[in-house]
C-alpha cells in the first residue's frame, strides 16, 4: 500500500463526538458545540492571564505620563528612546537567515536520513540527538573562543551560524520524518525518467514537502527569535543587539518603568504571533507533529 | 533495499567525522594554553578598549561614553573606545573575551573580578597609575581607606572609582504611624520591628530571590556589625565564631517575630523596590539613592543612623567598585594614561546625578550637586567611615571573595535563615563546609 | 475485526514508507549505489560540518574541562575522573537530579495531557476554533524573559494578584515562590504553561494525519468513544507522541531560563535543576571542572533516556 494518506490527511472527528461527519448536527451536537466553546474559552482565558498582564501594562500610562486610561505612548517612547527599531531589524535578519539556512542544511540531510536506511545513517541520526544534548550554557564559552578566532563575535553572522547549528539537529529529524511520508514511488518514477538523485530530491520530494519545510522553519524561527543565552555572550554593541538582548538590557536599566519594558515585550511578541496566525492553516494540515507522525 | 546497501558500504561519513573530531579536539587545548596570535591583541586597531557596566540608567552609560571617547591622549598615546557590557552572565562574557584575546584593555566589572583575573595572570598591575595619582594630587583626595583593599603582594590589582554602600534606610511616615523611635541598637531594632508589624510594615526589609544579593549582604552586614565576619584578619575562613552565631540568632529572632517578610526569600530586587515604594518596608538595608531607585522622592525615605551591636561594634559593608587594566593591551602606557585621565573626569558623573553609589574622592562629595542631598551627606559622614569590605576583619580583598559574594554557599545560607527553619549553629556549619569546598587555598 | 484490519492497514502504511520497497532490478541497484553515495555525501556534508563545529567541538572541549582542575581561562591539571567522583558523592547533585527528574516528568506529561486534551477539543467543530488555536500558542511564543517577569508580577509577593485572590477566597496567603514546595510546584506549572502549546501543536498535526475512515468502521463495529480513543487514536499517533516526549524531555532537562529567571533555583535549592546547578557551579562558584562534569553526567543520562524512547519509536512503527 502507499502512504499517500499521510501526505494528504483528512479531517474528521477523533473521539467520534460529532458522530458521523456528514450528518446534520442534532440539537445535542449543537449544545455540545457550545459547551466545548465555553470550555475552551475558559481555558484560554486562564492561560492568557500572564500575557494579558504584559499587554495591559504596556498600554498603561507610564510614571511620568499625563495620559489616563489607555495609551500607546509607551510604544512611541520605546521606539524613540531606545534602539528598538534597530533591534527589531537585527532580530528579523538573524532569524530569517537562520530559518533559511537551517532548512537548506536540514532538508538534504533529512533526505539522506530518510532514504538511506543503513546502520551508518541511523547512527548519524542518533548522533544528532546525542550531540545536541549538552546544555548550551557549557557550549557558549568554547564556541566564543572558536568564533573569536574567526572574527565572528559581536557579529550577527556568527550568531546566525550558532543558531543554525543548534536548530539543525532537531530540524534534520523533522525533515527526515516528513520525507518518510512521501512515497518513494514518486522518486522511482522520476529516476526512470532520467532524473538524478539530487534532481529528484529537489524537483519531486522537496516540492511536495511544504508542510514539513514550514514546520521546520517555525521551529528554527522560535529558537532564533527567543534566544538570549547565546546572544548575551556573543553580542556587545547595543546597535547589533537582537530584541531579547535589548529587552534584557532595557529590563535591567529601567526597573521602575514597567510600562515601557512591557511595551517593548509586546513588540517582541508580535512577529511570532503574526507568523503563527498566517501559517495557522498549514499546521492543521500536518505541521510538526503531522510530519513526525507520518514517519 | 537499493539505497540502503549503497550507504552501508560507505564509511565516508564516519571517517570524515573522526577527522573533524580530531581536528577539533586539538583546538581547545591550544586555545586554553593561551596560544592566541598577537594580531588579536586587546586594542585591535590601536585603541584602548574600555568596557563598562550598566551601573545606572542608560543616561549614565551615555555620559561615561562621552568621557571615554572625548579623552584626548597626549602624543604617542592611544585613544579609547567605550563599550557597555550587560550584567547578565558578565563573568562568562569577560572570561570568553579574555580567553580569545578579544577582551578589553581597561574595564569596570564585578567587585572582585580584578582579583580573579589577577590570579590567572590577566591583570596589569596599577602601581604606575597610583604613582601618577600621587603626583597629580588625586591620591590625597581619596576618602580614607578606599585604596588599601586593592594592594596585593604583587601590587595594586585595580583602582577604586565608586563605593557601593550598604546602609539602613527607613520610611519616616511608617515610624510615625507606628509611634516608635528609630532603632539605635539591636534590642531597639527588634522593638521597632514589632511596632512596624502592627501597622502592616516590615522592620528588616531584604530579599534573596533570583539574582538578588541584598539578602546575602544583610547576613554579612549583621555579622560585621557585631564584630564578626567570614574571614579573620589573616584571611582565614572563620564562620563559626561566637559573634556570627549571635548575629544569626538575632536575625532568626527577627524572622520568627515576622519582622522579616516571609516571602523575602524569593524577592528579586524589583520586588524589594516595590516593597519600599508601596510602604510595606519600614526599615532595611539597601544601597545609595534609594528614593530615586524605587521612585519615591517625596522625602519620606531617609538614611537611618548606624546601629550599635551588643558588644559596642558599629559597622556596615561596602563594595569598592574598581577599574582594572589587562595585560592584553596594545600599549600599557596608553592604558595607564587613559585610566588616570578617566579618574580625573569622574566628577562629571556625580555632577549630573547619574550615580547610585558614593564617589571615592572627597572633592566629589563636596560638589553641591552631591552634597545638596542630606541622605548622601549622612552616608558620607556616618556610614563610610565604619564601612568594611567583604573581607570583614581583614584589610585586603582577594579572589575568594568573588566565590563568597556570588556563590551558592552564601545564597543557600541566606535563604535557609530567611525561611527560619533552622538554628544558627547548624546553618553556619553548613555554610562553612560549603565555602570550604569551593575556596582555593 | 474491522478495527484490527484498519490498524494493520495503517501500521503497514506507517512503516510502508520505508524506502526501497520490494525487489528492483539488480543492475539498476548498483548503478544507483555509486551515484547515490556521492549525492548523499554532498547532501549530508553541511550538516556534518555544523554538527562538528557547533556541537562536537564544545563537547570535546567540555570533556577536557570535566577531566581537568582548571578555570575558564586555563586548562589546569588533568585529574582524571576525580570531578565526576566528587560530583556523584555530593548531596547537592542528587537533590538537583531528583528535582530534574520530577520537573521533567511533570513537564513532559503535564504539557502532553493538556496539549492532547486541547488538541482533541480543537479537533471538533468549535466557533472561532482557529482563533483559539493561535491564542493558545502564545505561551510558547512569548519570550521567557518576558513571561517570567509577568509570572513574578502575578505570584511574587503576598500582595500580588494571585495570592490576593486566594486571600479573598479565605484560603490564606500562599507564598508561591518563597515556600520550597510551592516554589517547586510553581516552576513546574510555569514550565507546563510554556510547553503545552508545543504538545498541542504536535498532537493536532498528528491527529490531522489520521485517516478518518477507520473511525467510521470502528463506530459501525460498536466501539465506544473511550475504546476508539484508547485503541485507535492513541496507537495511531503513538509515533508522534514518542517523538514529542523525547523532544520535551530534552527541552525540560536542558531548560535553564525558565527556572533561573523565576526562582534562581531557590528557595534553598528547592528548584535547583542539574543545569542550574551546573551553571551556578561554573559561573558563581568558579568550579569549572565539577560544573562541567555535572553537565556531562546530565547529558549522558539524557542520551540514555533518548535512546530508550528512540527504540520505542522504532518498535511502534514495526508493530
Amino acid at each position: 500500500m502507499s502512504a499517500v494518506v499521510h501526505a494528504h490527511p483528512q479531517s474528521g472527528p477523533v473521539l467520534g463526538v460529532t458522530g458521523k461527519p456528514n450528518r446534520a448536527l442534532s440539537d445535542a451536537g449543537l449544545r455540545g458545540r457550545w459547551w466545548r466553546f465555553a470550555l475552551i474559552l475558559a481555558i484560554t482565558a486562564v492561560v492568557l492571564v500572564p500575557i494579558m498582564v504584559t499587554v495591559v501594562l504596556a498600554v498603561t500610562p507610564g510614571p511620568t505620563s499625563t495620559a489616563t486610561g489607555f495609551t500607546l505612548e509607551n510604544f512611541g517612547s520605546v521606539f524613540s528612546e531606545t534602539l528598538a527599531s534597530t533591534w527589531l531589524q537585527n532580530s528579523l535578519i538573524t532569524t530569517l537567515s537562520t530559518v533559511t539556512v537551517a532548512v537548506a542544511v536540514a532538508a538534504p540531510a533529512g533526505y539522506v536520513l530518510s532514504r538511506g536506511r543503513s546502520k551508518a545513517v541511523s547512527g548519524y541520526s542518533l548522533l544528532l540527538f546525542v550531540m545536541q544534548s549538552l546544555p548550551i550554557i557549557t557550549s557558549v564559552v568554547p564556541l566564543f573562543i572558536l568564533f573569536a578566532g574567526m572574527g565572528l563575535v559581536d557579529n550577527l553572522m556568527g550568531l546566525t551560524i550558532i543558531y543554525v547549528g543548534s536548530t539543525m539537529t532537531v530540524a534534520t529529524w523533522m525533515m527526515a520524518a516528513y520525507f518518510d511520508s512521501i512515497p518513494i514511488s514518486l522518486e522511482e518514477a522520476s529516476w526512470i525518467d532520467g532524473c538524478s538523485v539530487f534532481g529528484s530530491f529537489t524537483k519531486v520530494v522537496l516540492r511536495n514537502s511544504l508542510p514539513g519545510v514550514l514546520s521546520t522553519a517555525i521551529f528554527a524561527f522560535l529558537l532564533a527569535w527567543n534566544d538570549y543565552l547565546v546572544a548575551i555572550v556573543f553580542l556587545r554593541s547595543t546597535e547589533i543587539f537582537t530584541l531579547p538582548m535589548g529587552v534584557q538590557s532595557f529590563f535591567q536599566q529601567n526597573q521602575t518603568d514597567w510600562t515601557s519594558v512591557m511595551a517593548l515585550a509586546v513588540v517582541m511578541m508580535l512577529p511570532p504571533i503574526i507568523v503563527f496566525a498566517a501559517l495557522n492553516k498549514y499546521f492543521s494540515v500536518g505541521g510538526i507533529g503531522g510530519s513526525l507522525a507520518g514517519r | 533495499m537499493t539505497i540502503k546497501s549503497s550507504v552501508t558500504s560507505t564509511a565516508f561519513s564516519r571517517r570524515g567525522f573522526l577527522g573533524f573530531a580530531a581536528a577539533a579536539a586539538s583546538a581547545p587545548l591550544l586555545a586554553a594554553c593561551g596560544g592566541g596570535s598577537a594580531s588579536q591583541s586587546g586594542g585591535g586597531s590601536g585603541v584602548i578598549k574600555f568596557w563598562d557596566m550598566p551601573w545606572a540608567t542608560p543616561a549614565y552609560n551615555d555620559a561615561a561614553k562621552k568621557i571615554a571617547e572625548g579623552y584626548a591622549p597626549a602624543s604617542g598615546n592611544l585613544k579609547a573606545s567605550y563599550q557597555t557590557i550587560q550584567w547578565n552572565n558578565f563573568y562568562q562574557t569577560f572570561s570568553s573575551a579574555i580567553a580569545s584575546k578579544t577582551g578589553p584593555a581597561v574595564s569596570t566589572g564585578g567587585g572582585f573580578q580584578a582579583f580573579q583575573f589577577a590570579q590567572q595572570g590577566q591583570i596589569a598591575y596599577a602601581d604606575k597609575v597610583v604613582d601618577d595619582l600621587k603626583k597629580n594630587g588625586m591620591y590625597d583626595d581619596f576618602l580614607p581607606g578606599v585604596l588599601d583593599p586593592f594592594k596585593s603582594d604583587k601590587g595594586y590589582v585595580a583602582v577604586p572609582w565608586q563605593l557601593d554602600m550598604r546602609v539602613f534606610w527607613y520610611r519616616k511616615s511608617l515610624f510615625e504611624k507606628a509611634g516608635v523611635a528609630l532603632p539605635t541598637d539591636w534590642p531597639t531594632l527588634l522593638e521597632a520591628g514589632k511596632a512596624l508589624k502592627k501597622v502592616g510594615a516590615f522592620g528588616f526589609t531584604t530579599g534573596s530571590g533570583a539574582g538578588n544579593n541584598y539578602g546575602n549582604h544583610s547576613m554579612i552586614m549583621m555579622m560585621v556589625n557585631n564584630g564578626g565576619g567570614v574571614f579573620t584578619k589573616d584571611g582565614e575562613l572563620d564562620v563559626m565564631n561566637d559573634r556570627n552565631v549571635e548575629a544569626i540568632e538575632f536575625i532568626l529572632e527577627l524572622v520568627s517575630n515576622g519582622i522579616v517578610d516571609p516571602a523575602a526569600v524569593s524577592y528579586t530586587t524589583d520586588n524589594m523596590s516595590a516593597q519600599w515604594k508601596d510602604k510595606k518596608a519600614g526599615f532595611g538595608l539597601f544601597q545609595v539613592n534609594v528614593p530615586q531607585r524605587v521612585g519615591d522622592t517625596s522625602g519620606d525615605l531617609l538614611v537611618a543612623d548606624p546601629i550599635t551591636g551588643p558588644h559596642g561594634d558599629k559597622a556596615t559593608i561596602v563594595f569598592p567598585n574598581n577599574i582594572m587594566m589587562y595585560t592584553n593591551t596594545p600599549s600599557q602606557a596608553s592604558s595607564e594614561a587613559f585610566l588616570v585621565a578617566y579618574l580625573g573626569q569622574l566628577k562629571e558623573l556625580w555632577r549630573q546625578k547619574l550615580m547610585s553609589a558614593l564617589p571615592v574622592f572627597k572633592s566629589i562629595t563636596e560638589l553641591p550637586e552631591f552634597a545638596s542631598d542630606p541622605n548622601n551627606v549622612k552616608i558620607v559622614n556616618d556610614w563610610q567611615p565604619i564601612a568594611k569590605t567583604f573581607a570583614s576583619q581583614g584589610n585586603t580583598l582577594n579572589a575568594n571573595l568573588a566565590v563568597l559574594d556570588g556563590g551558592q554557599a552564601l545564597n543557600q545560607f541566606t535563604q535557609t535563615i530567611l525561611t527560619g527553619k533552622t538554628d544558627a549553629k547548624s546553618a553556619l556549619q553548613t555554610f562553612q563546609s560549603g565555602l570550604q569546598s569551593v575556596l582555593k587555598k | 475485526m474491522a478495527l484490527t484490519t484498519a490498524q494493520t492497514g495503517l501500521s503497514r502504511a506507517r512503516r510502508g514508507v520505508a524506502p526501497g520497497g520490494s525487489g528492483k532490478p539488480a543492475n539498476r541497484k548498483s548503478k544507483l549505489s555509486s551515484q547515490t553515495r556521492k549525492t548523499f555525501f554532498w547532501l549530508l556534508l553541511p550538516s556534518v560540518v555544523l554538527l562538528v563545529l557547533i556541537h562536537g567541538y564544545p563537547l570535546v572541549y567540555a570533556g577536557v574541562q570535566a577531566t581537568h582542575d582548571g578555570s575558564l581561562l586555563d586548562t589546569g591539571e588533568f585529574v582524571g575522573l576525580e570531578n565526576f567522583a566528587n560530583v556523584l558523592s555530593s548531596e547537592a547533585f542528587w537533590k538537583a537530579a531528583r528535582f530534574t527528574l520530577l520537573f521533567t516528568i511533570v513537564g513532559v506529561f503535564g504539557s502532553w495531557l493538556l496539549g492532547l486534551g486541547l488538541a482533541l477539543l480543537l479537533r471538533t467543530k468549535i466557533p472561532a476554533g482557529g482563533l483559539f488555536k493561535v491564542l493558545l500558542l502564545l505561551p510558547w511564543v512569548v519570550p521567557v524573559v518576558v513571561s517570567s517577569t509577568a509570572w513574578n508580577w502575578l505570584v511574587g509577593t503576598p500582595d500580588s494578584l494571585i495570592p490576593s485572590i486566594f486571600r479573598n477566597l479565605g484560603l490564606g496567603t500562599p507564598l508561591f515562590l518563597a515556600d520550597p514546595t510551592l516554589a517547586a510546584i510553581t516552576v513546574m506549572v510555569f514550565k507546563v504553561w510554556i510547553s503545552f502549546p508545543f504538545m498541542m501543536m504536535m498532537t493536532s498535526a498528528a491527529l490531522a494525519s489520521v485517516d478518518t475512515t477507520v473511525y467510521e468502521a470502528a463506530s459501525m463495529d460498536g466501539a465506544s468513544r473511550w475504546q476508539q480513543f484508547s485503541q485507535l487514536t492513541l496507537p495511531l499517533i503513538a509515533r508522534s507522541t514518542y517523538i514529542s516526549w523525547i523532544l520535551m524531555t530534552i527541552f525540560c532537562v536542558n531548560d535553564f531560563p525558565t527556572i533561573y529567571l523565576l526562582t534562581g533555583g531557590g528557595p534553598v535549592d528547592a528548584t535547583t535543576s542539574l543545569v542550574v546547578l551546573a551553571y551556578r557551579t561554573v559561573f558563581q562558584d568558579f568550579q569549572t571542572g565539577p560544573g562541567v562534569a555535572i553537565a556531562f553526567l546530565m547529558t549522558i543520562t539524557l542520551v540514555v533516556v533518548s535512546v530508550i524512547l528512540y527504540r520505542q519509536i522504532r518498535k511502534s512503527s514495526v508493530e
